[in-house]
């Protein structure tokens, strides 16, 4: 990285701005082996013969858009590292039913320590029901170090 | 194991959980969640991209964090996790999490639950911070 990046222009730029959309459906097979693979053991998240069986709330963290960055986004150089996920779940989701993850970057922020300034790109992923309500977002931070200029 | 948000304690400490970090356990989670790559399923793979070796994919070290919870309260409703990866999760190495009750709200029938794994070393990989509900009496 040359330059450091100008958050305030980014922020301005690119906040809020839905950059991809995607329809998904989860299976009932999908769900009950991502269950068993965490651990779950309730049977509504892996017995798919439960009435109320239903994705365990990390699963919609797996849902991944069609493009990782809006278009226009600038180059970094070096791979960002995933500093984490957020999921936030308001109804469960079910097997079988569509579902549209609408994508755009959620936040922009810095933190400067000892090594220099590091850069967290927050994209979140809002996750709605065929009836358009929300039924859960999916937060992913991807940070980046900035290389001081020698 | 509570079932009701009144027999919960603050400081409470959940039952701790070890993962299955087993490769062919992380094969079947990478095939669920349709997330390929050699990264999570191929060791050697992983040391030729400078990595310490096959990784736990980020979402399923959440994915535990989650299932320790509902294996304390099979009733609780999580409906948010905050999630940091500190430092990766290799595959084929155990790991341990611990929660701890933080903060109880018997009004909104919600609790909040700290949870940390760590690896063999005693070494926190990711720790995040969970909402949840359970049932009044």
């Amino acid at each position: 990285m040359s330059e450091p990046l100008d958050i305030e222009a980014l922020r301005a730029e690119y906040l809020n701005r839905v950059f991809d959309e995607k329809a998904f459906e989860l299976t009932a097979e999908d769900i009950a082996q991502y269950s068993a693979s965490c651990g779950e053991l309730a049977p509504r998240f892996i017995n798919p013969a439960h009435p109320d069986f239903q994705a365990p709330p990390t699963m919609v963290a797996s849902l991944q858009p069609y493009n990782r960055l809006p278009d226009g986004f600038p180059e970094i150089a070096g791979l960002g590292m995933d500093a984490g996920r957020a999921v936030a779940v308001f109804k469960p989701i079910r097997p079988g039913v569509r579902l549209t993850g609408k994508t755009h970057m959620h936040d922009i922020y810095t933190k400067t320590g000892r090594s220099g300034r590091m850069v967290f790109f927050v994209k979140r992923m809002e996750v709605n029901g065929p009836d358009g309500k929300r039924l859960a977002h999916a937060d992913t931070s991807t940070v980046i170090r900035e290389k001081p200029e020698s | 194991m509570p079932s009701h948000i009144d027999e919960v304690e603050f400081g409470e400490e959940l039952p701790a959980f070890n993962p299955d970090t087993s490769m062919n356990n992380v094969k079947a989670f990478v095939r669920a969640a349709h997330w390929f790559g050699p990264r999570f399923t191929d060791h050697e793979a992983a040391r030729r991209e400078g990595l310490p070796g096959a990784l736990v994919p980020g979402i399923m070290s959440q994915g535990f964090l989650a299932a320790m919870i509902h294996r304390w309260a099979p009733e609780a409703s999580l409906h948010q996790l905050d999630t940091v990866f500190r430092a990766p999760l290799v595959v084929d190495e155990p790991c341990h999490i611990n929660g701890v009750v933080t903060d109880i709200d018997e009004e909104a029938g919600e609790v909040e639950i700290d949870i940390t794994v760590a690896n063999e070393a005693g070494e926190t990989r990711v720790f995040g911070t969970a909402r949840a509900r359970l049932p009044g009496a």
